[in-house]
């Protein structure tokens, strides 16, 4: 009797503790989180797992001579550790050093362009910030290839790569740029820096725009000298978005796999992404292991970070009280940092359009007289007859371009919406809960898709939906844009809420506000500015996409990018061009939409 | 765990596929022996997106032709003959493709015996059609890619023996793409190396240096020949910005291996451009011992197709001198159907077997190893 009344206690007690730990709605967030996302990124990864070590039919199996479905170490051998022909240094190891000086210097260069424009935007009363501040997002819209692409095109010439053609920088100005400028590491890390230096503008130019400005007010009145408050203050404060961008921009840089291949092939400069494209082909067992090396990598950094927020060193920068920043007055050196500034950013951002907008009006590649330009390719008809070039009617009166570009769009804000949903929520749980376990599992778990190289990321997608006959078009690659994005919007949403002081949303509660009134009315309005990057990110990123989708899609001219890079495959430059310019033109418009009607953008995240 | 994982997977995959696979194997048998309207009767019975996969852009223009013809709406997709491989791997259901146009017979030799795709023979065209044209699978078409140079200026590369390409002088000047980005360029390398190649371009090493080849540490003269051209080659992105680069102003004394068809594109100025065999023909002489090489693209049923009867209705289409028409209005594409005549001012599919390396899927397949070598040959 007394045993049963005591199981009976500890039963209650038991119950009343499940009862008041799901009480608070930051632990069922994390909760449901935890169950969904290992459903949809540790799956993936064990599939791919078993991959590594499995004899796959074809090649592999007579290579190994073994029987195709044997579980072995075949691949690892051979990827590690064959002299013959140099197999293993030709295959992974060269590649892979390539990579690490790729990503890394990708990863500074983003930091250093995105931070320092993120802090004269924010902090200094530079000139034109309105300007800087559209413009800075323009390299991350368009897809990375095509500013490879921009690239070439711009600085090559008869004394490198295929010494055949001069681009516009040798024909018209008659400089010929050396070859470690146009083709290689060099340009390689450059432009996917370039690509990248938006996401260190924002996160670190979000934090930048909300930080209180009693910490260095207070500095300054105890006469500390400007370096020194920007050394001891404000670097400290954003060393966790510094923190995220180099996670960020070091694991795309080394998924990324278009850039190397236009800017490297040339050169014979490979990279570990481009050689697990082409093993993939035939020796799939080896490139899958080569995706387990970058997101063991990937992972490394992500540790890293993760020591960084979750240690009790906490920086709590929007606080109930007001502040109002203080910004440095550049004095003398305001116009010619800001004209300097600008003609960097007509470089990256602006004349990759204008040699977009007229490369699709040209008849023949090269000339750029006025007799070999026509407005055909936008807005022609039956050029079947006339041009043999592609289409027989320009994109914008072809249904093919308009069904595209609305599947497009609406799969982005599909995924804007899950995802930046999604990642605010991740955000509160996981800022409420900081220290827990749980808080920390959910949080790695939510960058994870991140770590997954997109190429991979999709096959390993569309060999799970061949079991699940309902997932397919659209949802499929909803769910797949949506997972793979939701470490964008996780990230803003742990960065925003961790900047939040609990004291915020106490007031609320103490008057009994219900949670999701606190989450609506008091925690986004605040915040609103880094949340709404966390759906504009992902917003971007899709329609852009490329590898993520490419094998997920049900025709080619599903997306706009399938069908750009298929245009630009069968040498129709000009309506892939103009397709491209069309993708721009689209995200700015809702880019300017989006700041028309809730006074946020993505550059806005950072303020002009 | 990871085993558990993969037979649970394993099972569901046997699960999906087998029944799928019984009924399109049977379809296709039946299908072997039925007649055009029969075929057109089953075709028109079966519901759903008729989708196709190509390995080649014309495949739109065929499709939409077909579409027309028979009222059935064709959805026609231009991928690479990879992600075919993946998705015919992957997909099942009304999305998959029907059918498929591919190339890569060493892969494809895989995927017929991985039971991905079957092989179908229209009774239309089967007494047109040469038996190795139609087994193991059905040739669409011969596609090659030749040595085309820049005729501009004094240093014209209009080469008459293919070691002429390895010669330091040809350092840097041919262009060809990266073997490792599109396997049927591997595939001609793998090739070279086979006895019946590699005598010949011994033979040809004599001719050219007057001496007997000294293959030193190399196996054979296929080896050797491989080496030495890969040293002098830049890699280009596509056959068809090779295409367009070889052919500038610019481009003097640059010479080229891609594929003929791509002299098509408005983009490219072909005036500046000499087919090497071509340029043979007129003046009988022979490029030694080969102006290129050649590979079919097969037309191919998918096991997984959920319209098999339309799929076989669509490759008999393409094979008709109709539903060749998108490739055969320009020059680079050979029907392997006698009936169906070479392109004006092109050279006969008898020709370019004469003098082009032609894809020898066994002899790849056993041979996969020489891919390391010329791997290493693509490196810096």
């Amino acid at each position: 009797m007394q045993q049963v009344r005591t199981g009976n206690l500890t039963m209650n007690r038991l119950r009343g503790r499940v009862k008041a730990w799901l009480s608070k709605p930051a632990n069922i967030i994390l909760l449901v989180f935890l169950v969904t996302l290992t459903a949809l990124t540790l799956y993936p990864l064990l599939s791919m797992l078993v991959e590594t070590v499995t004899i796959h039919t074809g090649r592999e199996a007579r290579a190994s001579k073994l029987a195709a479905g044997t579980l072995s170490l075949y691949h690892f051998e051979r990827l590690f550790a064959t002299s013959e022909n140099q197999y293993s240094w030709i295959q992974f190891y060269e590649p892979f050093l390539n990579t690490l000086l790729v990503s890394l210097s990708s990863s500074v260069i983003a930091i250093l362009f995105g931070g320092v424009v993120a802090f004269l935007v924010t902090r200094t009363n530079l000139k034109y910030k309105k300007f800087v501040s559209a413009v800075f997002t323009f390299p991350y819209i368009m897809p990375a290839w095509t500013l490879a692409l921009f690239w070439e095109t711009f600085f090559k010439n008869v004394n490198i790569g295929l010494k055949t053609s001069n681009g516009i920088m040798a024909s018209v100005f008659g400089v010929y740029a050396p070859e470690w400028f146009v083709y290689g590491a060099f340009p390689i890390a450059l432009v996917l820096g370039l690509h990248y230096a938006p996401f260190a503008y924002i996160l670190i130019g979000g934090i930048l725009r909300n930080m209180d400005a009693n910490l260095e007010e207070a500095a300054t009145i105890l006469k500390t000298s400007r370096p020194r408050i920007i050394w001891k203050i404000t670097l400290p404060i954003v060393k966790p978005a510094m923190l995220s961008t180099f996670l960020l921009v070091f694991a795309s840089s080394m998924s990324a796999y278009s850039v190397p291949v236009f800017l490297g092939s040339p050169v014979r400069y490979y990279v570990l992404s481009t050689k697990m494209k082409s093993l993939m082909d035939s020796y799939p067992g080896q490139a899958y292991i080569i995706v387990g090396v970058m997101i063991l990598f990937g992972v490394g950094i992500l540790l890293l970070n993760q020591k960084v927020t979750n240690s009790r060193k906490q920086f709590t920068t929007v606080t109930g009280k007001s502040g109002q920043i203080s910004k440095i007055n550049l004095g003398k050196a305001n116009r010619p940092v800001a004209i300097l500034l600008v003609i960097i950013l007509l470089m990256v951002a602006v004349v990759p359009l204008v040699t977009f907008a007229l490369e699709s009006v040209i008849i023949k590649a090269g000339d750029y007289s006025l007799s070999n330009m026509t407005l055909d390719f936008w807005i022609g008809t039956a050029l079947d007859k006339r041009l043999d070039q592609g289409d027989s009617t320009g994109i914008l009166l072809n249904p093919k371009v308009w069904n595209a570009l609305i599947f497009s769009l609406s799969l982005a804000v599909t995924c804007a919406i899950v995802a930046g949903t999604c990642g605010i929520l991740v955000g509160y749980g996981v800022a409420k809960r900081r220290g827990s376990r749980l808080a920390s599992w959910v949080n790695s778990l939510s960058f994870f898709p991140y770590l997954m190289p997109a190429l991979a990321f999709g096959a390993i997608y569309l060999a799970m939906s061949s079991q699940i006959p309902w997932l397919r078009g659209f949802l499929l690659l909803a769910l797949v844009g949506s997972v793979k994005y939701l470490p964008f919007a996780s990230r803003s949403g742990v960065n925003a809420m961790l900047q939040l002081s609990g004291e915020i949303e106490e007031a609320a509660v103490i008057t009994g506000v219900p949670w999701w009134k606190r989450m609506v009315r008091v925690i986004f309005p605040i915040q609103k500015s880094s949340f709404l990057s966390g759906y504009l990110l992902p917003m971007v990123s899709c329609m852009r996409e490329l590898s993520l989708f490419v094998l997920l899609v049900p025709t080619s001219n599903t997306i706009l990018t399938t069908m750009l890079m298929q245009y630009s495959e069968k040498g129709w430059a000009q309506f892939g061009n103009a397709i491209n310019l069309l993708i721009i033109i689209v995200v700015l418009l809702v880019n300017f939409t989006v700041n028309k009607l809730t006074g946020a953008s993505i550059d806005k995240g950072v303020g002009g | 765990m990871k085993k558990l994982l993969s037979l649970v997977l394993a099972a569901m995959l046997v699960l999906c596929c087998i029944p799928a696979l019984a009924d399109v194997a049977a379809d296709v048998e039946a299908g072997q022996a039925m007649t055009h309207d029969e075929l057109v009767e089953k075709a028109l019975a079966e519901s759903g997106t008729f989708v196709v996969y190509g390995n080649t852009s014309r495949i739109a223009t065929a499709a939409e032709a077909f579409a027309a013809l028979y009222g059935i709406p064709t959805e026609a997709n231009n991928l690479k003959d990879q992600e075919i491989y993946t998705k015919l791997r992957n997909e099942t259901g009304a999305g998959a493709a029907s059918m498929v146009m591919i190339q890569d017979g060493a892969q494809l030799t895989d995927a017929i015996d991985e039971g991905l795709v079957i092989n179908f023979v229209p009774a239309s065209v089967k007494d047109k059609l040469d038996e190795k044209d139609q087994q193991p699978a059905l040739v669409h078409q011969y596609i090659n890619k030749l040595f085309i140079y820049n005729n501009l200026g004094d240093d014209v590369p209009a080469i008459r023996n293919v070691w002429e390409l390895t010669d330091p002088a040809m350092k840097d000047r041919v262009i060809f793409k990266n073997p490792e980005s599109e396997k049927v360029n591997m595939n001609f390398l793998v090739m070279c190396t086979k006895p019946e190649w590699s005598d010949k371009l011994a033979a040809a090493y004599e001719a050219w240096k007057g001496e007997p080849i000294d293959l030193g540490e190399y196996q054979n003269a296929g080896y050797k020949w491989i080496a030495e051209f890969l040293d002098n080659v830049t890699f280009g992105k596509s056959d068809t910005t090779i295409a367009e680069e070889v052919s500038q102003e610019t481009a003097a004394g640059k010479i080229g291996l891609f594929v003929l068809s791509k002299l098509r594109s408005s983009s490219v100025l072909t005036d500046n451009l000499t087919v090497a065999q071509y340029d043979a023909t007129a003046e009988g002489y022979e490029v030694n011992p080969f102006s290129g090489f050649m590979y079919p693209m097969y037309t191919m049923v998918n096991t997984k197709a959920s319209r098999p009867y339309t799929g076989m209705l669509f490759i008999e289409y393409l094979m008709s001198q109709e539903g060749f028409q998108p490739w055969g209005k320009s020059i680079g594409a050979y029907s392997p159907n006698a009936e169906i005549a070479v392109n004006e001012g092109d050279l006969t599919i008898d020709v370019w077997k004469a003098t082009t390396v032609m894809e020898d899927a066994d002899y790849i397949l056993e041979n996969f190893e020489v891919e390391d070598f010329i791997l290493l040959h693509c490196q810096k």
